[in-house]
């Protein structure tokens, strides 16, 4: 990786600075509504019961940044564990299910259908197998990843061009050399938009798990907000979770750029 | 080869069905071999027992939770398409309305709950705003796509025969955009049935989420997996219903 970006330094500067020009404004345009709403509350007097100014939502997390730290870690420590898992099982079994026609009839349905199952309601009975540990939310959130991410890796499968196939089968390919260069290739675009869904649902997932028992973790937080009616707190839980969703989503996005640089269906 | 009285779609239907009766049959054989305490995984046929048993409280429950998430999920499907209908309509609001229901759809949607149960109580209202923002974000971007779908020129072409702003996006706009939309709502389904479920797990006066909160305190498994089984067939009723009306509506596709 280093290598290659080294080869890379003749890159020009402006298409580095291309990337970072987004986030900036990004930042400044964060930065205005904030203050734009710290406006709008003392001008009006909210209580902050109603809405907290977010100076103080940003003073509580500085406060005592080491307990919204920790929370972080371990929540995301659960969900990556968790979603990566989750993500590479479900990738195999999609595999499996593309090329066993009789499993795939068999139990691609029971998939299906499990989609529809409130699966955080689980949540509940995962603790209990597995205690308050950490594995428990890690179980809960690669429960919530393998099933889309093997519903679109299959449906990535089958979207393959037959023709493809069958010319790479007329050169002598062999099965094992067309799913490396064509059937999977195909199927990451849809695999990525799994994982992007994914991702999401495994961090409620780690949080929703939290509540059932644990001592850190922003589900933590939030709920001992909720106890102590700290709506202060309670503002700098979710301001964490959008945090480390936001940090989520953009690293699959970069990994998603950077692996399916062709363009996928996202583009 | 021998006579196949089935076509290809029985065929993958008899096959479904016969998945499900065999894990439902491993599941039984194994928790009856094994003798699992119930606490680790109760037979099939145990929950079914409960399910029955206690029909008149979980069925109770289920009605309680289904018209939670049906209220929110109608607001917010309203909320997220009126939104895309002005982020359309009037191009200007695009640049605020579409990075702020970014940002919010970046918080996983049960961080707020905390909040909207100090906000608007224990009782129904908390959960019907909540699956209504789940919902509305989800519908937003369904409608946002689906109207961006409409070709400026059809648009144009209608205006010049003197088509009124009211009548372009009801006979252009609007059937343009249903497929997604409707597709949105499909999707939309599960996810408000679970956010109803998940907040009334934190706090609630019934339901299905209180009862299995309930159930997990005294330590009654066999009522959580029976509770859980209730919320999956409201689940795929709910989604069935919505499939039903959408291969009606966009009966053209």
């Amino acid at each position: 990786m280093t290598v290659q970006a080294n080869m890379a330094g003749a890159q020009p500067m402006a298409r580095r600075f291309g990337a970072v020009l987004p986030l900036l404004k990004g930042l400044v345009a964060i930065a205005a509504v904030l203050l734009a709403v710290e406006l709008l509350v003392i001008a009006f007097g909210i209580r902050p019961y109603v809405l907290p100014r977010p100076s103080a939502v940003i003073e509580a997390v500085l406060r005592t940044p080491g307990a919204y730290r920790d929370a972080m870690i371990r929540t995301g420590l659960e969900t990556l564990m968790g979603f990566g898992a989750g993500a590479l099982f479900g990738i195999w079994i999609g595999v499996a299910f593309s090329r066993l026609r009789f499993l795939r009839e068999t139990i691609f349905p029971i998939f299906i259908v499990s989609q529809t199952i409130p699966v955080i309601a689980f949540g509940a009975l995962v603790v209990m197998w597995f205690g308050n540990t950490i594995l428990a939310k890690a179980v809960i959130v690669f429960y919530l990843t393998f099933f889309p991410v093997t519903v679109n890796c299959l449906l990535g499968m089958r979207a393959v061009d037959q023709k493809q196939v069958q010319l790479l089968r007329s050169f002598g390919a062999s099965d094992r050399e067309i799913m490396r260069k064509l059937r999977f290739p195909t199927a990451l675009p849809h695999i990525f938009v799994a994982l992007r869904i994914a991702s999401a649902l495994g961090l409620a997932g780690a949080v929703v798990g939290e509540w059932f028992g644990d001592t850190t973790g922003l589900g933590v937080l939030l709920l001992q907000g909720m106890y102590a009616e700290n709506m202060v707190a309670i503002w700098a839980s979710i301001l964490c979770s959008a945090v480390l969703g936001i940090a989520f989503f953009g690293a699959i996005g970069l990994a998603e750029k950077r692996i399916v640089f062709w363009g996928g269906e996202s583009s | 080869m021998t006579y196949d009285p089935m076509s290809p779609s029985q065929h993958a239907l008899a096959r479904g069905v016969f998945g499900g009766l065999a894990l439902f049959a491993i599941w039984e054989l194994a928790a009856r071999l094994f003798d699992l305490p119930s606490y680790i995984l109760p037979a099939v046929s145990e929950i079914i027992a409960r399910f029955w048993t206690a029909r008149a409280v979980l069925g109770e429950a289920a009605a309680y939770t289904l018209g939670e998430a049906l209220a929110g999920y109608l607001l917010g499907g309203a909320i997220g398409v009126a939104l895309a209908l002005a982020v359309t309509l009037v191009p200007q609001l695009r640049k605020v309305i579409v990075p702020a229901a970014t940002a919010v759809n970046s918080v996983p949607v049960v961080a707020f709950s905390p909040l909207i149960l100090l906000w608007f109580g224990m009782g129904v209202s908390s959960k019907i705003v909540m699956v209504a923002v789940a919902v509305s974000f989800t519908m937003f971007v369904s409608a946002l796509a689906g109207f961006d779908r409409v070709d400026e020129r059809s648009v144009n072409l209608m205006r010049s025969f003197g088509a009124s702003r009211a009548a372009i996006l009801w006979k252009l706009r609007l059937p343009t955009a249903l497929p997604l939309i409707l597709s949105g709502m499909r999707l939309s389904t599960v996810r408000s049935l679970i956010v109803a479920i998940v907040t009334e797990m934190l706090g609630a006066y019934g339901g299905l989420g209180w009862v299995i909160y309930q159930a997990v305190i005294v330590i009654d498994f066999v009522q959580v997996w029976a509770a859980i089984f209730v919320a999956s067939i409201a689940s795929l009723g709910f989604f069935a219903v919505v499939s039903f009306l959408e291969r009606r509506l966009v009966f053209w596709r």
